[in-house]
């Protein structure tokens, strides 16, 4: 599997995190202000699901220790000790495209 | 026994007796493992276990639903070793800073059972030494009837006491809490093991203040605001102190909260916010020291604060939901950094 089609756009509301399962995979898609990022569906920090966290801006934030990242990079913000992975992502003809080469895990799956 | 812990930074090396909880014995040793509720629930003390063999404890702590047992995981406040062990944590762990007590096992003796609401109660515990914590701290408290221990924050502060005030509601289908509502339970023998939490408040803190409770979580914030009040915080911060519960029957200690609010006036606030039904104008008349509002705990305080979340340390605690739906508006509309905000995240 490379690229596949994990949703449309009007699948996730602005400012909304929603999973979709392709296969045995489950990703996490983010629309940050029409945005489109894709991610594993936990926290890097305790496997709680990350469909519960905020988004503000190009923050992310984890509901469960408030562990926030830049949703655009992954990269840590403030108390995150790890950052986020991302998948690449692509939107055409209102399809979001997720490559899934390869599932990314963090290490404690 | 012998404890050897992998981590992702240094190791450590701590004694375990036989029957102690492995997470006990390495907090007791100085050892910063990860914990949260320390009582079998939010499953953030998991480890792996490599060499060795533990007895894993409480069959049913709900916090198991987080561990793997095909990696060999178990939760370290529930579970003993059998002999000697080498677990791995994933996790930094450090040794614990100093300005934190070091936790202990305490005996302790039950003093007074005093009944707030038809559902909480006050519990005044005697302990065989006196111990020292910090303003929102907690105990894990075990009877001899009942299997595995709960986690209760002190409900008030002193720099070193004898004696300990816990606030209890009754949980249904509660193993403590049946048992300690279901007869008189003056006298009767208890195991401790604390100070545990790190939603604490220190004298230093330079800001304003902060607090929302929803039920029993009141506990906590009576111990940080009456530590406040002692060393004269609000002669230079504001306090606010929202309090949840669903109804008028509900509401507890509400002369300690008008003791409270007229040691600081005009610089600490005291909000009873009732979820399901409105206050009655009779409420407000009886207690015009303190503010009655109608919603959720957080809506309240989103109100009543806005405008005012500069320089702001917000300390929460209460029932998962509320501490969820708080958290979100502290974060989403209060705009708070998550180095503003203390709680023990219990699940």
């Amino acid at each position: 599997m490379s690229w596949q089609q994990v949703c449309t756009t009007g699948d996730v509301d602005e400012d909304e995190l929603e999973e979709f399962e392709v296969g045995e995979i489950t990703v996490l898609v983010a629309n940050a202000g029409g945005e489109f990022f894709a991610y594993p569906p936990f926290c890097p920090h305790q496997e709680t699901p990350l469909s519960l966290g905020m988004i503000d801006g190009d923050t992310l934030t984890c509901i469960k220790h408030l562990w926030q990242w830049n949703l655009k990079t992954g990269e840590m913000r403030d108390i995150a000790e790890c950052p986020l992975l991302l998948y690449d992502v692509k939107v055409e003809d209102g399809a979001v495209l997720v490559n899934l080469a390869k599932e990314l895990k963090y290490d404690y799956q | 026994m012998k404890i050897s812990v992998r981590t992702r930074g240094a190791p450590f090396v701590f004694d375990c007796a036989e029957g102690e909880k492995i997470l006990q014995a390495g907090l007791r040793a100085g050892v910063g493992l990860p914990y949260e509720c320390g009582s079998g629930t939010c499953g953030t003390c998991k480890a792996e276990m490599g060499e060795g063999e533990i007895d894993e404890g409480w069959a049913e702590a709900p916090g198991r639903t987080y561990v793997k047992s095909e990696k060999s995981e178990f939760l370290m406040c529930q579970a003993s070793p059998r002999r000697d062990c080498t677990i791995g944590v994933r996790s930094k762990v450090e040794a614990l800073p100093h300005e934190v007590p070091v936790p202990d096992a305490v005996g302790g003796r039950i003093k007074k059972v005093e009944p707030l609401t038809h559902d909480v109660c006050q519990v005044e515990v005697s302990i065989d030494k006196p111990l020292s914590f910090n303003a929102g701290q907690f105990m894990l408290v075990g009877a001899p009837a009942v299997a595995g221990q709960r986690a209760y924050s002190m409900a008030h502060y002193a720099a070193t006491t004898g004696s300990l005030t816990f606030v209890i509601k009754q949980v249904p289908d509660g193993g403590f809490t049946d048992w300690l509502f279901a007869a008189d339970r003056s006298g009767t023998e208890l195991e401790l093991f604390g100070p545990l939490g790190v939603a604490t408040y220190a004298p230093a803190l330079p800001n304003n203040l902060v607090c929302i409770a929803g039920g029993s979580g009141l506990a906590p914030m009576l111990s940080i605001l009456d530590h406040a009040i002692q060393v004269g915080h609000f002669d230079t911060y504001t306090g606010d102190l929202f309090f949840g519960v669903r109804t008028e029957r509900d509401i507890y200690l509400l002369d300690q909260l008008k003791e409270f609010a007229g040691k600081a006036p005009e610089k600490l606030a005291i909000t009873v916010v009732l979820s399901d039904s409105p206050p009655t104008a009779g409420l407000a008349q009886a207690h015009p020291e303190l503010r009655f509002d109608e919603g959720f705990v957080h809506e309240s305080t989103m109100r009543h604060m806005a405008g005012r979340w500069e320089n702001v340390m917000a300390y929460l605690a209460g029932p998962p939901p509320m501490v969820d739906a708080t958290l979100r508006a502290l974060v989403m509309e209060a705009k708070l950094t998550p180095t503003a905000i203390r709680y023990d995240k219990f699940s």
